[in-house]
């Protein structure tokens, strides 16, 4: 199992006013699945894609990720949940601008600790899996946007994750470059990785084997279909 | 190992941070320049005052004692002073004859005078009127030629020895033993000339290399003697301290001036001590005006840093976000931003100590010795550093301390 979420709700304070985010949220991810979550915005997409990355922790309910409940951690464990076994690709790249694309990629290798022999192999790894090897010395700046994305999911999936989580990945792509990210991400599933997409376009959830809707922070509906492969 | 890697990747990443904006960060580091110069300059300063003071004192001895009119560093009515009866040679004879079998007592006068030799002239040049015994009163010793002698003194010979720097000026390199300059309007022949001692005359103390020295009793025939007041250096017997020894030269002097008990003495006993305390309050008065501008300018430089790391934090939220979300635990935030307001402050740091060379030879050229040393360079680099640790630490706490959820949303 990938991870569990049991009776999950995130209240915040808005102003004064509070407001539930996940009125409740419970369902489980097996290993090398292929799952997309959509729904409108408001929804409680990005507050579950939070709790999902450990960037944000539950008001109440319990979240085991690998076998380990990660619901009540610390900052600074979190974070090193987060270097292990997340990989994150955002719709806005969120790529260091001063770096090239090789140390992008190799930064959360640097904060696990690796040795620079070790990070230079797996980085180099990375950077060919999506296509970027003639281009690891450009800034983000010198880069297209498919190619930014591309570089953003190498950073993701150096450090080998238990899950990738991506959030609108092509949101900020014209539809070819969009579909060839995509392409990316099915190649990635089919080496057995496990892979999560936010979005609310339907032709990407398309790429995804299951779909869970949400509205008003509750699950609407969860869908699993057969896909040709 | 791990720990010297992750020091090298926060330095490599503060440089590039400071290099991404170096109009910023020149600017910034202007205030730590300044802090720098000025801790340096204090320093370089105190060193060399110390330095000269040194010296200078190291010539007058310190089991000398001098029996005066007035006393060095006069305090009190100056009427008191003014209304003395001079120190004679006769006193000078006096005291000797009294402490013969202990002590050495040798007369001084002084006056300024011009000095000629051919066509080269040095005006106000301290001409002193002493005795052979000069050489056992001071660590003074004279390097080409000889000192004078008893039989100069006796026979008030028209000899003169001078200065290292005045042999300089007058002489070039020609040798100046056995030549005539004229002192005053009277000839003399150099008979030597002294080793270098270095030089007080900053804070009014005498210039020894740039003395003229005379036998006393030629000096009194030729620049006058009945209206002077004699200085008579008196050497403690080896053994006896100052303060038990200045006791005893205090009585016979009332002897010799037949002064009353009861009556205060009309002369004064000067030590190295009135000379040291006179340093020490000099010195005080340095170092105090010296701190205080390092202060100000160390706080109004590390403020502007302060702020800077604020703004830079501040702009680069959204990268901290980005860090935390790929595993930056809040140390590795916090010290990232620290070395970096620690790069800017040693940066200003090190611009101020290429300053301070400059500062420190301009003192050298105009006013004393002095000279940037080790221990300085290694105080204005720790000032540097802990102004950056200082004013680093709330911008890098805050950035540490940022949520990550929040950091990323940010634009």
């Amino acid at each position: 199992m990938a991870f569990e979420i049991a009776d999950v709700t995130k209240n915040y304070a808005m102003n004064g006013v509070g407001v539930q985010a996940l009125a409740g949220v419970t369902f489980d991810v097996a290993d090398n699945e292929y799952v997309a979550i959509m729904g409108p915005s408001g929804s409680g997409k990005s507050t579950l894609m939070n709790i999902i990355g450990c960037l944000d922790v539950p008001t109440s309910g319990s979240y085991v990720l690998d076998g380990q409940d990660v619901s009540s951690l610390g900052e600074d464990q979190l974070a090193e949940i987060r270097n292990i076994k997340i990989g994150f690709v955002f719709q806005t790249f969120n790529l260091l601008p001063r770096a090239d694309v090789f140390h992008n990629v190799e930064l959360p290798l640097i904060y696990r600790g690796l040795s620079p022999a070790k990070r230079r192999t797996k980085v180099n790894e990375a950077i060919e899996a999506v296509g970027l090897a003639d281009r690891s010395t450009h800034k983000p700046t010198e880069l297209s946007g498919g190619q930014r994305q591309r570089a953003a999911i190498a950073r993701a999936l150096v450090t080998d994750p238990s899950i990738i989580l991506a959030d609108e990945p092509t949101g900020n792509l014209d539809s070819t470059t969009g579909q060839e990210i995509m392409r990316i991400f099915d190649g990635l599933h089919a080496a057995g990785n496990t892979i999560i997409l936010v979005t609310h376009e339907a032709n990407i959830a398309d790429h995804a084997h299951r779909v869970v809707r949400l509205l008003d922070g509750r699950i609407a509906s969860d869908t699993t279909r057969k896909v040709a492969a | 190992m791990r720990g010297l890697r992750s020091i090298f990747g926060a330095l490599k990443i503060a440089i590039g941070a400071v290099r991404a904006n170096p109009a910023r960060g020149i600017l910034t580091t202007l205030g730590i320049v300044i802090g720098v110069v000025a801790v340096v300059t204090t320093m370089t300063a105190a060193n060399g005052l110390a330095n000269s003071f040194r010296e200078s004192v190291a010539t007058l001895g310190s089991d000398v004692l001098y029996v005066s009119r007035t006393p060095w560093v006069m305090t009190g009515n100056f009427f008191d002073f003014r209304n003395r009866g001079n120190v004679t040679l006769k006193h000078g004879d006096e005291l000797d004859q009294r402490l013969r079998h202990q002590a050495i007592v040798n007369p001084t006068a002084d006056t300024r005078r011009s000095i000629k030799y051919r066509s080269k002239t040095r005006t106000n040049i301290m001409v002193i009127g002493t005795t052979d015994r000069y050489l056992q009163v001071s660590s003074a010793v004279p390097e080409l030629g000889r000192f004078i002698t008893a039989a100069d003194v006796r026979a008030r010979k028209r000899v003169c020895v001078i200065g290292m720097t005045l042999r300089e000026r007058l002489f070039d390199r020609q040798d100046p033993i056995n030549a005539t300059v004229r002192i005053g309007r009277a000839d003399f022949r150099v008979v030597g000339v002294m080793e270098r001692q270095g030089s007080a005359g900053f804070f009014g103390g005498p210039d020894f290399d740039s003395q003229v020295i005379v036998p006393v009793t030629t000096f009194v025939r030729a620049f006058g003697g009945s209206f002077r007041s004699f200085d008579l250096a008196v050497k403690a017997p080896p053994g006896e301290s100052i303060a038990d020894f200045e006791y005893e030269v205090v009585g016979e002097m009332r002897k010799i001036r037949k002064l009353r008990p009861g009556e205060n003495d009309n002369f004064a006993i000067n030590t190295m001590d009135s000379l040291v305390t006179m340093f020490n309050n000099v010195m005080g008065v340095v170092l105090l005006i010296g701190m205080v501008i390092t202060g100000i300018a160390l706080f109004v430089g590390g403020i502007g840093v302060m702020n800077i790391m604020f703004v830079s934090v501040t702009e680069r939220t959204r990268e901290i976000g980005i860090r935390k979300a790929i595993g930056a635990k809040r140390r590795v935030i916090l010290w990232q931003f620290l070395f970096e307001s620690c790069t800017i402050c040693l940066v200003g740091g090190l611009i101020g100590l290429v300053l301070s060379y400059g500062v420190a030879e301009a003192i050298n050229r105009l006013l004393m010795p002095a000279s940037v040393s080790l221990p300085i360079v290694i105080v204005a680099i720790t000032v540097s550093l802990v102004v950056g640790v200082a004013s680093g630490l709330i911008p890098a706490w805050r950035a540490s301390r940022m949520r990550p959820v929040e950091a990323l949303r940010y634009e």
